[in-house]
């Protein structure tokens, strides 16, 4: 019997990880013992930003990463991320198919395997005012944690500050922050009508979380343990992403029963996002070069 | 039983190298070595290199080598005697007199600080050698100083509870109002062993009291003033979001140059002897920290944490009889681990057993800072013990021993925890945070 | 001989002079990192930054931290020992020197991976991570240098030659 130790960012329950137990239960039940995976949620073995690289040099065996987390050593990465290009869950899945194959090779020549990818809740834009245009924004103290969030403050006029998610609670409680972009889990979990008032439900993009595998380790396993963690791999994809469906309206209505004021954002509003977003599209694609050229076409033709 | 053999061949390890002289930092990883070796297929001195970097190139840990340079600062002005001068009449009245300072002291720089190790390293840098001066003894001036350190983490902000409050999905600022009234509670137990202490041990206590009339008290606390608005100046900076907790450090260190510029102690010798001296303790306190790291990272992958919290659960306690096994299974996991870790390792087993057993999960944040904190203060793994080691070079077996009335103490503070949990959850129930601000 | 020596405290004080110097730089980082936000001024990456001079802080210093004896242990056997104790800090150095070059091959590993990898930092500076790694490992190279300096000074000359200058050593 072989152990499998897979690092997992999100803390235990979070539907991420609980998916991921689920999925290693599966795996371990499948193959009658002969493979049991282990997860380690939380960041308990391997901190998030480790994770990728532990699993490319078979540190550990298997993991899971937010795939937009490396988009600075390939654009391919931020291909979840891009704001209003797929806005809904069903569109979430049709880019994530035009997009995988292009996964598959990427990953496959930093030794690695793609197992599977479960989306998160759609991103939405928290304020502590009433929010109309884009204007409205200008001057507000925006939390950004990577360079396309960076890049959203710039072209809304607000002020990216830089807050590490540890901070989050605390930098809205005291003003150091005064809005974000996330999702409603996100708002959720760290309570944040502690401290802010507004959530509008842009649905700006839905951010993924992938489960990949140190190549070298999938070498070594029979062709029956493949096919069920194949399998697992599968039903977690299927479970994981209702569970986001789920937890996506539960969430908003916690955040609206907890004294947010919880709606979809004004046509106006909406419109300047959208042209923000065409931009944020644009410069992307000069990124990603053809490639992503490639998977945003094949996107649009399926939609 | 695969658990029992574990456990053992750690303790083995752990025990000789440490007996041996072999230095802290390095024994943990030693120890961490030997356990990846044996018990992973995964190489140990990849993986232990990955987790010392990213356990190290840290954000949130550069507040502590900040801190600890203030208290460098502090040390080597008149701010610490000044401080004393000012403290002196107001504590030299109580009985037990200046050793009192100690605590006062740590719990103020516990607001200021979110680690204990900071606030050991600053406080005790001005305290210590005020209280010798005055002939203390040196078992009083150590015990109360390492015990009361661990305020650090109770009272806000809390590097603890920030990361307790992320696992459990939990708000950080209802737990740091929590932690308020045990703060100052324990702080009181602390400032009433001393009393006890004066009164069974009066030929111990130096006489220093002049007696002042309240006016000259008054008058007297003017040296005060500077501490005052430095430590002001660090937590206002954090409560009016100028700063967050992470940056107030920076604060602290301008402060007290600024100070200390103002009152003409600050030369460039004072200067660089501060930094060179805060480079080193930083550097002591983070050889520990990364042997750490290799440590917890062998610990998840053998899955002893979890396992031993799985077996607890099995054995279908009553929520208070669960709470004592807990309390002891802390305790004997701080033998090899930082706070930090044990609450990391050990959350996704023991938050679901908390909420099952009906235990508030806010409270349980409260209970667990003062635990992992009894073992910051036991051997062989007690950190405010190392950190006390390395200012003061008094063995550790030393230090234990004069902590261990404080240990004691914090023993009858979890029954006190438990038996009025109004404490914790009045200030988060009744104070909600003003949204909007 | 001599020349060696010298040569020997030189590099462990530049490495403490180094780690030092960082903590300036994290200090100026924070700072900026705050009037960047006041000011309404982009200053991405910081956090990033000074998390990189908080592990140079460390790692450049630990050297010149043994050689003036900061780090910790446990002295209880070695000071019953009394006279008879050069061959348990053998031991000790002998232990300290296999394990510090042991993480200095696999920091230095790190550093070559990194840069096979292309391993880049997740936030917003985007660093390619073997650069900050490169304090690890010379740290590291550092340590295990001192640690077998010692050691060679304990078998031929039985005094290890830390100078313990912590300022308030007490006895117990
Ligand atoms: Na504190
Ligand atoms: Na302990």
């Amino acid at each position: 019997a072989d152990k499998w130790d897979m690092p997992m960012g999100y803390s235990g329950s979070n539907f991420h990880s609980v998916t991921g137990a689920e999925f290693a239960k599966c795996v371990t039940k499948g193959t009658g013992g002969e493979l049991e995976i282990v997860t380690h949620p939380g960041g308990s073995l391997f901190k998030g930003n480790e994770i990728k690289r532990a699993v490319q040099t078979g540190q550990a065996q298997i993991g899971e990463r937010i795939l937009s987390a490396h988009q600075n050593e390939n654009a391919l990465f931020g291909i979840d991320s891009i704001p209003f290009l797929a806005t809904s869950f069903e569109d979430s899945v049709k880019l994530w198919k035009a997009a995988k194959p292009e996964f598959d090779k990427l990953l496959d020549s930093q030794n690695l395997v793609l197992l599977y990818s479960v989306p998160w809740p759609p991103q939405g834009l928290y304020f502590k005012k009433e929010v109309n245009s884009v204007a409205d924004m200008k001057g507000i103290k925006f939390r950004s944690y990577n360079t396309a969030t960076g890049r959203l403050a710039e072209l809304t006029g607000m002020l990216p500050v830089q807050i590490e998610a540890a901070e989050i609670s605390q930098a809205f409680a005291t003003g150091v922050a005064e809005s974000m972009v996330s999702s409603g889990s996100t708002g959720y979990d760290r309570k944040v009508w502690e401290s802010l008032t507004h959530f509008y439900e842009v649905d700006a993009w839905l951010p993924r979380n992938y489960v990949f595998v140190n190549k070298d380790s999938w070498g070594g396993l029979s062709d029956g343990v493949k096919n069920v963690i194949n399998g697992c791999a599968s039903i977690a994809e299927y479970a994981g992403y209702w569970r986001s469906v789920q937890y996506t309206e539960f969430t908003i209505g916690q955040l609206a029963k907890n004294g947010m004021t919880v709606g979809k954002a004004g046509d106006a509003l909406k419109g300047e996002l959208q042209e923000i977003g065409k931009k944020m599209t644009a410069e992307w694609l000069e990124k990603a070069g053809p490639t992503g050229k490639a998977i945003v076409d094949a996107f649009k033709a399926s939609q | 039983m695969e658990e029992f053999y574990l456990t053992a061949i750690f303790l083995f390890v752990l025990f000789l190298m440490l007996g041996t002289g072999v230095w802290v930092g390095l024994a943990l990883f030693g120890v961490a070595f030997v356990g990846l070796e044996l018990f992973t297929t995964r190489p140990a001195g990849d993986a232990m290199t990955t987790v010392i970097w990213s356990g190290t190139s840290s954000w949130t840990l550069t507040a502590l080598p900040l801190f600890i340079w203030m208290g460098e600062i502090l040390y080597r002005t008149r701010l610490s005697e000044d401080m004393f001068r000012g403290l002196a009449p107001w504590m030299s009245r109580l009985p037990g007199g200046l050793v009192h300072t100690n605590i006062v002291g740590c719990t103020i720089f516990a607001a200021v600080s979110g680690s204990s190790a900071a606030t050991l390293t600053t406080v005790g840098k001005m305290s210590i050698p005020e209280l010798r001066k005055r002939g203390y003894p040196e078992r009083m001036i150590i015990g109360t100083l390492t015990g009361a350190a661990t305020l650090g983490l109770m009272i806000p902000p809390s590097l603890t509870l920030i990361v307790y409050g992320v696992t459990v999905n939990e708000s950080i600022s209802k737990l740091f109002l929590a932690g308020v009234f045990p703060g100052l509670t324990l702080a009181l137990l602390f400032m009433g062993y001393v009393a006890w202490w004066s009164f069974t041990k009066p030929e111990e206590v130096p006489d220093i009291s002049e007696k002042l009339t309240f006016g000259q008290k008054l008058w007297e606390s003017r040296f005060l003033l500077p501490v005052i608005v430095l430590i002001s100046v660090v937590i206002g900076s954090m409560y009016l979001g100028i700063a967050t907790a992470t940056e107030a450090a920076a604060f602290g260190v301008i402060g007290s140059l600024i100070l200390a510029a103002l009152q003409s102690s600050l030369s460039l010798s004072t200067f660089l002897d501060s930094l060179i001296g805060a480079t080193r303790t930083s550097a002591m306190i983070m050889f520990i920290l990364a042997g750490a790291a290799a440590l917890s990272l062998a610990m998840g992958f053998t899955g002893l944490p979890r396992a031993l919290a799985t077996w607890i659960d099995t054995l279908g306690l009553s929520p208070f009889a669960l709470l004592m096994a807990l309390m002891v299974f802390y305790i004997i996991l701080g033998c090899f681990l930082d706070g930090i870790s044990s609450v990391v390792l050990t959350m996704a087993i023991v938050e679901p057993m908390i909420r099952q057993a009906g235990i508030d999960i806010i409270w349980f944040g409260i209970f667990i800072v003062v635990v992992v904190e009894m073992a910051q203060i036991t051997p062989p793994i007690g950190f405010n013990l190392f950190v006390m080691q390395g200012m003061t070079n008094h063995g550790m077996g030393y230090i234990a021993k004069t902590a261990l009335p404080m240990f004691l103490i914090m023993v009858v503070m979890v029954f006190i925890l438990i038996f009025f949990p109004e404490l914790v959850t009045y200030l988060p129930e009744n104070m909600r945070a003003t949204p909007g601000g | 001989m001599a020349a060696i020596r010298k040569l020997l405290d030189g590099l462990y004080l530049a490495g403490g002079i180094l780690g030092a110097l960082s903590l300036v730089i994290i200090l100026i980082l924070v700072v900026l990192q705050m009037v960047a936000r006041w000011s309404g001024e982009v200053a991405p990456g910081i956090p990033e930054y000074a998390g990189y001079f908080m592990a140079s802080s460390a790692f450049l210093a630990f050297a010149y931290a043994l050689n003036k004896g900061a780090h910790i242990r446990v002295g209880l056997l070695l000071q019953a020992l009394g006279d008879k104790r050069k061959w348990l800090e053998i031991w000790c150095f002998a232990i300290g020197s296999g394990l510090a070059i042991y993480f200095s091959y696999y920091a230095i590993k790190a550093v070559y991976w990194s840069q096979k990898l292309n391993d880049i930092s997740q936030g917003q500076d985007a660093t390619p991570l073997w650069i900050p790694q490169l304090s690890m490992a010379v740290g590291a190279v550092l340590l295990a240098i001192a640690m077998l300096d010692h050691l060679v000074q304990l078998i031929f000359t039985g005094e290890h030659g830390i100078d313990s200058d912590a300022l308030e050593s007490h006895a117990e």
